[in-house]
């Protein structure tokens, strides 16, 4: 006889939602979480897209701590000297209110709250050491030597799966899966926030950019308002950072807040915290074996996570997968069979869902952003072309067809390489 | 605006686990390192070259992890720290 039905490793968005789950069918659930308050070592970029977590918690925009609803969007290109951003502000945002800034240390105690809430067992500031195996079954967790046991473990680690990676159950990370995310909060008053962004005491603005003003580091950056402080970050890949060798990931956030366009937007700012995160980059090819006899990996940890250098997401498919465990689980305690075949429900939820339909339509996506030229040669093409048609310096116009020749003679971009780098950017984004 | 990053780790909340090392480097293994990336790639600025030298410290470290993909020569041995002991975000 089990302790508990289902433990759950981890009380980030995945784990709590998968807690939620289980607990309101009535099943006794263990959530522990190696922070106190569950959340206060976690970080993410803040932008949480909240349509899955509405499935559990329908009340969430009026009792969740959330900072500002997304009410503009912005994506572009930085070089050393231009910025090149679409602006993105539309009513239908305003209208549904599905995107927030959010800060973690805030919004996952709430949710873990939520959990207890839901009636499960909740212990945090509890670091499980290794998962207890039986007969190659997983059958429950390990502390200073003491097992707890269950029918069920839910690994929600994060993107640093020691657990899962210790039991075997998916191999170390690798350079190719991950990216590097660095982050500074930035103390603002909710004022100048407002008048800086022409926003209102509610709104928000997220921004993501491209950053072609650090060569091939394949980059990328992010900037989000909170009530009263600015998210923002670098997002690096490990791969291209091993091959350039020569930058510090703590000096490429500096330089991002140092680029003409950003510092006049946290003028008057004061640093409050730093931290970094890693990000899953790997896209379907990361993804571990999902389930087995008596385990699930959800979120992070399973690698769901989508980046195209101007979107990154996270948290929803984080809600899904950990809502997705937890149903399975409940389904296989009425069945009372938590073999690996009775926990398959899991991954057959997640087939028909956008969570691995998302990863498996954008498969071939880190071609593309893997692709140097993305976030050097076409940003500064970008910046050339609009220097020629917006900028008036007494010299004859140009068609569009000479302007694109010139900049890619000045830029010794070949044809045949650019038209195919479109083709494959049509094909795989 | 632009801080050092001694200066910007000083406005990070630590509970620092004085007993315990939650991450170790093997010495031997980092004197052969042919690249010593985990300079580069860790956020926090534990690891630095001294007199050629790689040294570690651990109570700087927000625990993202980077530093055991980075570390491709085994040297970094990589657990959770005990108890909520470590990094506490008042933001995240």
């Amino acid at each position: 006889m089990s302790d508990y039905d289902a433990i759950v490793v981890g009380a980030g968005n995945a784990g709590s939602a998968a807690a939620i789950t289980m607990a309101s069918k009535g099943l006794s659930v263990l959530l522990v979480d190696r922070s106190d308050p569950p959340g206060t070592k976690n970080l993410s970029g803040g932008v949480l897209w909240g349509n899955d977590l509405a499935k559990i918690l329908p009340k969430w925009q009026s009792e969740a701590p959330l900072e500002r609803f997304i009410q503009d969007k912005k994506i572009g290109f930085l070089t050393e000297k231009s910025s090149i951003i679409i602006d993105f502000k539309t009513k239908v945002f305003e209208e549904n209110k599905v995107g927030h800034t959010v800060l973690r240390s805030k919004f996952d105690p709430w949710l873990a709250k939520k959990a207890k809430e839901a009636g499960a067992t909740v212990i945090p500031g509890i670091t499980v050491e290794s998962l207890v195996k039986k007969d190659g079954k997983i059958i429950g967790v390990e502390e200073s030597g003491d097992a707890v046991t269950s029918n069920v473990v839910i690994l929600a680690e994060g993107i640093n799966p020691r657990l899962a990676i210790e039991a075997g159950l998916r191999p170390p990370l690798q350079d190719w899966e991950v990216s590097v995310g660095v982050k500074e909060i930035i103390k603002l008053s909710p004022q100048k926030i407002e008048d800086r962004f022409n926003l209102s005491s509610t709104s928000g603005l997220a921004s993501e950019y491209i950053l072609g003003n650090l060569g091939e580091l394949n980059a990328g950056a992010f900037f989000y308002t909170n009530k009263d402080s600015i998210s923002l970050g670098i997002v690096a890949p490990m791969e291209r950072l091993r091959e350039n060798g020569v930058t510090h990931t703590y000096d490429i956030i500096e330089q991002f807040k140092e680029h003409p366009s950003i510092a006049p937007l946290i003028d008057g700012g004061t640093v409050a915290e730093y931290g970094a995160h890693m990000i899953p980059e790997g896209g379907l090819e990361m993804v571990p074996q999902l389930f087995g006899d008596g385990y699930m990996i959800v979120g992070d940890s399973a690698g769901f996570g989508f980046s195209n250098g101007l979107v990154l997401q996270g948290m929803n498919y984080a809600f899904l997968s950990g809502i997705f465990a937890g149903e399975a689980a409940v389904e296989a305690k009425s069945r009372n069979d938590f073999s690996s075949s009775s926990l398959s429900t899991y991954k057959r939820k997640l087939d028909n869902s956008y969570v691995l339909k998302d990863l498996r339509t954008f498969k071939d996506l880190r071609k593309v952003t893997n692709n140097k030229s993305m976030y050097t040669t076409y940003p500064k093409m970008l910046e050339s072309i609009l220097l020629e048609m917006l900028w008036e310096r007494g010299q004859p116009k140009k068609k569009v067809r000479e302007i694109l020749g010139s900049c890619a003679a000045d830029l010794n971009v070949g044809k045949l390489k650019t038209a195919t780098d479109f083709y494959y950017m049509y094909r795989r984004m | 605006m632009i801080l050092d990053i001694k200066e910007r780790l000083g406005k990070t909340k630590y509970d620092i686990d004085k007993s315990y090392a939650h991450i170790t480097v093997d010495d031997r293994i980092c004197e052969k390192c042919p690249h010593h990336f985990c300079v580069m790639a860790c956020p926090a600025q534990c690891y630095t070259m001294q007199d050629g030298k790689l040294n570690f410290q651990y109570e700087d470290c927000v625990e993202c992890g980077t530093c055991s993909i980075a570390c491709d020569q085994g040297s970094v041995k990589w657990n959770f720290p005990k108890a909520g002991k470590g990094v506490i975000y008042k933001y995240g």
